[in-house]
């Protein structure tokens, strides 16, 4: 038996249940799993597969003691749910493990077709007998990644020694794009995007941040910030209400955005806003659980950068 | 375009901006009558998603102003506005709306002239911005 | 059911819009039943036509388009009370300081004015019925400020039987008007008429005078502010020292004399003044020779009443009030950094009107012997020049001191009384001798005493043989003048004092460009400050002689009584309220109030929710704007109503 079940059955002695990952017969990736028993627990993973951020499910067990197991950037999450009052800190055990940087799943498999294993060593991926380098395969946020130690930790699983982490990436692609974008081509662009819209709420609903659930004002009938309608201009409304409510707290787990069935790119909006908070109030979401997110608080010395 | 069809809101805390406006209006100071005012207890009440709930409408311009920092009604509120809405403004370049479409400012209820004066000159950015980027308003439908 | 009433106001609104086209224009906007142009709403007969449209045509919410809801919202939320319907159910436009009087032509103006109406329509319906509720206030009031502003008015609220405390950061009440000789235009003795007010404060039974005494901090609002008061340390036991002024005496340092503006000497530890109340002496521990290191304990030996304790600390006392009267007074511009041609402060006979007052006072350091600072000589030929940082746009400083022009005519008048040859100039920009029997006075220091008015400025002031040559311009001659004088007076401007723009921001009381406290209105509201329960008296609030301060302190003081009075205060119903079933429990609504008034609780088990106390709550929606799902709301600036408003604004 591994270190790293033998860590998650250790936990058990203090919870009720944890939060980890399987290996899913069908396409070979890790896929998320609730852990109610250290039998269970014999099936646990962790390899770089294992890109999903867990946390969404935490504010959902507030009465239930839980451990999870959590990676360098999902413990910025947890530690930003604290800071929120959202998650008792008393009733969660961090079971940290070390991040060797997490593969775009969907990626590898437009790369090489579904369903083929991934296996992953010396710095390459190889499926299929065919590899590519891994900075290739990354997931967006795990280029430039600053979060490889947990910032909130109960015990260590292990996981990856800290290598060299990827370079961020140059922009690519549609960010390439949208950064050479003039503001008329940017508006037109958001509003083509916000118009494929169907209003799932499936990024909500992925998001570890957005425990206002059922209340949410994205879809509120009252006091009517955007109706519901399938229709561009609300929809833009909608996703600027989440846009908004998340300054200050997204720690860019890019959730919300891999689970839009329209493959809107939130992301890109996300990523502005995480950047000019951090230029304003040197904040990144998720510093700790005891520091105060920045719009919850102010400085008289703010106006550095001038009245507008 | 005319300044007489442009639309622009403005939202004025009830103690100093709003009482500004007022003193500006008492004095008979003449003013581009484009702006909506719209009252709100302190600029701290003024959530960002008014503002662009405002550009969604299909406002041209939207101005925020409060009282001037260390001087709110109520202590601090201004200083929530400050960082709620500088980063708005720095968020509207990515949205694709021209940052000069939206100003936020601090105005004493006995800043009269300053407050006619910051009428006619956000009303003629806006004008400026308007005739380099028409059409603001985010389509229903696209087409 | 919504009535829609447009006020003409005279010919204010309706001269330049059209009232009947917009209350047309309103009729036909959904919910509304009623809509008229009413030539005077605020009129009585006006009044009475909205009560009547509202009980005959059975309106639920009513629309007024008029003037600011800053003038007249309370005006016609009693009148929609009187009428039987919830007053604030009632939403105001304005169409008068936002639209009628800053535009001219009528189309546009009447466009706007019906774009106005239909916002507010759409706002009203939004209107829920709100109650006031009620609070206890405390039955105490502080007077921040022990000049005759704040004597007069704590006097004025004791005799109500209102307890007051009286804070005054010197060691002596009495501030300016115990400094001054004579007063204009009457010319009896300053100290005569302010002594006796003065001793009054201090024996008053419902007087707490507390002197070396600040405002630290200020939590709470009206009804109960809860202020924090540093006693600060003097190193006399004020219980204890008689006045007996043996340490000042004794005491081998010196020190710069405060009271008298700098122009004698006094000692380290010492009484302000012969007539301070209290009459205690204070140690200023920057000149003593026992905190500068030495080992001297002069006062304490001598002092046989063993008051002298050099340990003492400061002291910070907790009080409530229910009302406070700011009374700050005022200070003299510093001249020095901005008339350099002027000397800088460099010719010692170049001296501010209130060290020449201090001259010229029987109690002042030369016993009222008028001797210029550098040689003691009596001058012969004194020279005054007025508007100095006062209505001098080149030091920035626009506005007109207001008491300069007579005090002046004052100081010439004395001037020859004491010395019967001597000869004064006086440079001037206009006479202003608005007050009564001022114009008399000041014609009266020209023919009977013989003062020189040379209307112009000094252009410059330099020492040529022991005296001091002023040059300047007849502007009336339209000529180069010059004067040797023996000595020059400068009329220095009136500023706010030291310290009042900080006691402000405790009250948050605004200030002007001028740093002058700014009142409710300038017409209605002389007294009150922005801020519920602070009230306003004297040269805190703008430059004014004796008897305006004391008439507004009066006038201060009767706001206090009245609010305080009653023993409750009615509380704004436009707090916020949390719909507790849709609270997640986050509380970022606590991490933003300015006032503590959000707490938690446990609606069921499991579960946190806000809660928010009403009488802590003082209405200005921070925490709205930072509830994601929007579920703590303020009363009458809720999410929906600013959103109908932004909606219909923008139709």
């Amino acid at each position: 038996m591994n270190e790293f079940v033998q860590t998650i059955k250790q936990t058990f002695k203090e919870v009720d249940l944890v939060l980890g990952w399987v290996r899913s017969p069908a396409a070979g990736v890790a896929v998320p799993a609730c852990f109610h028993t250290p039998a269970q627990a014999d099936d646990a993973v962790f390899d770089s597969t294992c890109m999903h951020n867990l946390v969404v499910h935490l504010p959902r067990l507030a009465g239930k003691k839980v451990g999870i197991v959590a990676k360098g950037c999902d413990a910025r999450s947890i530690a930003q749910l604290v800071a929120e009052h959202a998650v008792d800190r008393s009733r969660v055990i961090v079971i940290g493990v070390h991040c060797p940087g997490m593969i775009d799943v969907k990626k590898a498999w437009r790369c090489f077709g579904f369903g083929k294993r991934i296996s992953d060593a010396g710095g390459r991926v190889a499926m299929e007998g065919k590899t590519v380098a891994r900075e290739e395969v990354l997931l967006q946020k795990c280029r430039g990644c600053r979060d490889w130690e947990p910032v909130i930790c109960d015990v260590t699983a292990g996981g990856a020694t800290k290598a060299a982490t990827a370079p961020p990436a140059e922009p690519a692609g549609i960010r390439k794009r949208f950064a050479a974008m003039s503001p008329a081509e940017r508006r037109q662009f958001w509003q083509d995007q916000f118009s494929r819209c169907i209003r799932c709420y499936a990024c909500r609903e992925a998001c570890p941040l957005c425990f206002c659930r059922d209340q949410c004002a994205m879809q509120a009938r009252d006091p009517g910030w955007a109706t519901a309608a399938i229709d561009a201009s609300q929809s833009w409304m909608a996703q600027l209400i989440r846009i908004s409510h998340m300054a200050g707290r997204c720690s860019g787990c890019e959730e919300c955005e891999r689970a839009c069935p329209v493959g809107i790119p939130l992301m890109l909006l996300l990523e502005e806003q995480n950047a000019v908070i951090e230029e304003l109030f040197g904040y990144r979401a998720g510093a700790g659980p005891e520091v105060k997110p920045p719009l919850l608080t102010f400085n008289i010395k703010d106006d550095a950068w001038g009245e507008s | 375009m005319p300044r007489e069809t442009l639309k622009i809101v403005g939202f004025l805390c009830n103690w100093c901006s709003y009482a500004g406006a007022d003193m500006a209006g008492m004095a008979r100071m003449r003013q581009p009558d484009s702006l909506r005012i719209i009252r709100v207890p302190c600029s701290g009440r003024v959530d960002p998603l008014l503002v662009l709930k405002a550009f969604q409408e299909g406002a041209d311009g939207v101005l925020v102003s409060g009282c001037h920092p260390g001087d709110c009604h109520y202590g601090n509120g201004n200083y929530f506005a400050r960082r709620r809405l500088e980063l708005l403004k720095r968020m509207l370049p990515v949205l694709g709306i021209d940052p000069g479409r939206f100003h936020y400012t601090w105005v004493s209820a006995s800043e009269g002239a300053r407050w006619a004066r910051l009428v006619e000159e956000f009303t003629g950015q806006v004008e400026r911005v308007q005739e380099a980027q028409p059409n603001l308003k985010i389509q229903s439908r696209i087409p | 059911m919504i009535g829609v009433f447009i006020c003409q106001c005279g010919t204010n609104i309706s001269a330049t819009v059209d009232t009947g086209k917009v209350a047309q224009a309103a009729a036909a906007m959904r919910g509304v039943a009623d809509a008229e142009s009413i030539q005077y709403a605020c009129s009585d007969p006006g009044q009475a036509a909205i009560a009547a449209a509202i009980r005959h045509k059975r309106l639920d919410r009513v629309v007024i388009g008029a003037c600011s809801p800053r003038m007249h919202e309370a005006t016609f939320r009693r009148a929609l009370d009187r009428a039987g319907l919830n007053p604030f159910m009632l939403e105001m436009v304005n169409i008068r300081e936002h639209c009628s009087w800053i535009h001219s032509d009528v189309d546009q103006a009447t466009e706007k004015a019906a774009g106005l109406v239909r916002k507010g329509i759409a706002r009203v319906r939004h209107h829920l019925p709100l109650s006031a509720g009620k609070t206890a206030a405390v039955r105490r009031a502080l007077v921040v400020g022990g000049g005759i502003a704040g004597i007069q008015a704590a006097l004025d609220i004791a005799a109500a039987g209102i307890p007051v405390t009286l804070v005054e950061k010197s060691p002596t009440i009495g501030g300016n008007m115990a400094r001054l000789d004579k007063t204009f235009p009457t010319l009896d003795c300053s100290s005569c008429i302010l002594t006796p007010l003065m001793v009054e404060v201090k024996q008053h039974e419902n007087i707490e005078l507390m002197v070396n005494s600040e405002v630290d901090d200020v939590h709470g609002h009206v009804g109960n502010f809860e202020v924090d008061i540093r006693r600060k340390a003097t190193c006399v036991d004020e219980k204890k020292c008689s006045g007996c002024m043996i340490c000042q005496e004794k005491c081998p340092a010196k020190a710069p004399d405060d009271f008298n503006a700098g122009m004698g000497q006094s000692k380290a530890i010492s009484v302000a003044s012969p007539q301070a109340v209290p009459l205690v002496a204070s140690l200023r521990k920057e000149h003593c020779r026992r905190f500068s290191g030495g080992k001297c304990r002069v006062c304490q030996k001598l002092c046989p009443a063993g008051a002298v304790d050099y340990g003492q600390q400061d002291e910070v006392v907790r009080q409530s009030f229910g009302a406070v009267v700011a009374a700050t007074g005022y200070g003299f511009y510093d001249w020095t950094g901005a008339y350099p041609t002027y000397g800088m402060g460099l010719y010692p006979d170049v001296i501010t009107s209130l060290q020449y007052e201090r001259l010229l006072s029987a109690s002042g350091p030369t016993g009222g012997h008028i001797r210029r600072p550098s040689d003691g000589a009596e001058p012969r030929q004194v020279v005054f020049i007025s508007c100095i940082g006062s209505r001098d746009e080149s030091v920035g400083r626009p506005q007109c001191c207001s008491v300069g022009c007579m005090y002046i005519a004052k100081q010439a008048i004395l001037t020859k009384e004491h010395i019967p040859d001597s000869q004064s100039y006086i440079f001037y920009i206009d006479m202003r001798a608005g007050g009564k029997n001022y114009e008399e006075f000041a014609r009266r220091a020209q023919t009977r005493y013989g003062t020189l008015y040379i209307r112009g400025r000094v252009g410059k002031i330099f020492p040529r043989w022991g005296k001091l040559v002023v040059m300047g311009t007849d502007t009336l001659v339209g000529d180069q003048v010059e004067i040797e004088a023996d000595l020059v007076v400068l009329a220095t401007g009136l500023t706010a004092s030291d310290g009042a723009g900080g006691l402000a921001r405790k009250f948050n009381i605004s200030c002007d460009e001028n740093g002058f406290m700014a009142e409710g209105h300038p017409k209605l509201k002389p007294v009150e400050a922005e801020a519920a329960g602070v009230f306003l008296a004297g040269a805190c609030q703008g430059p004014k002689d004796i008897p305006a301060t004391v008439a507004q302190a009066g006038a201060a003081a009767a706001k206090v009584i009245g609010l305080l009075s009653r023993g409750e205060l009615e509380t704004s119903p436009m707090v916020a309220a949390v719909s507790q079933s849709k609270c997640s429990g986050c509380f970022k609504c606590r991490d933003v109030c300015p006032f503590g008034a959000i707490e938690d609780e446990r609606p069921a088990a499991g579960r946190t929710a806000a809660r928010v106390l009403a009488s802590l709550c003082r209405g200005c929606g921070i925490c709205s704007a930072a509830c994601p799902p929007g579920v703590i709301s303020l009363s009458g600036y809720t999410d929906k109503q600013l959103l109908a408003e932004v909606v219909a604004a923008l139709r």
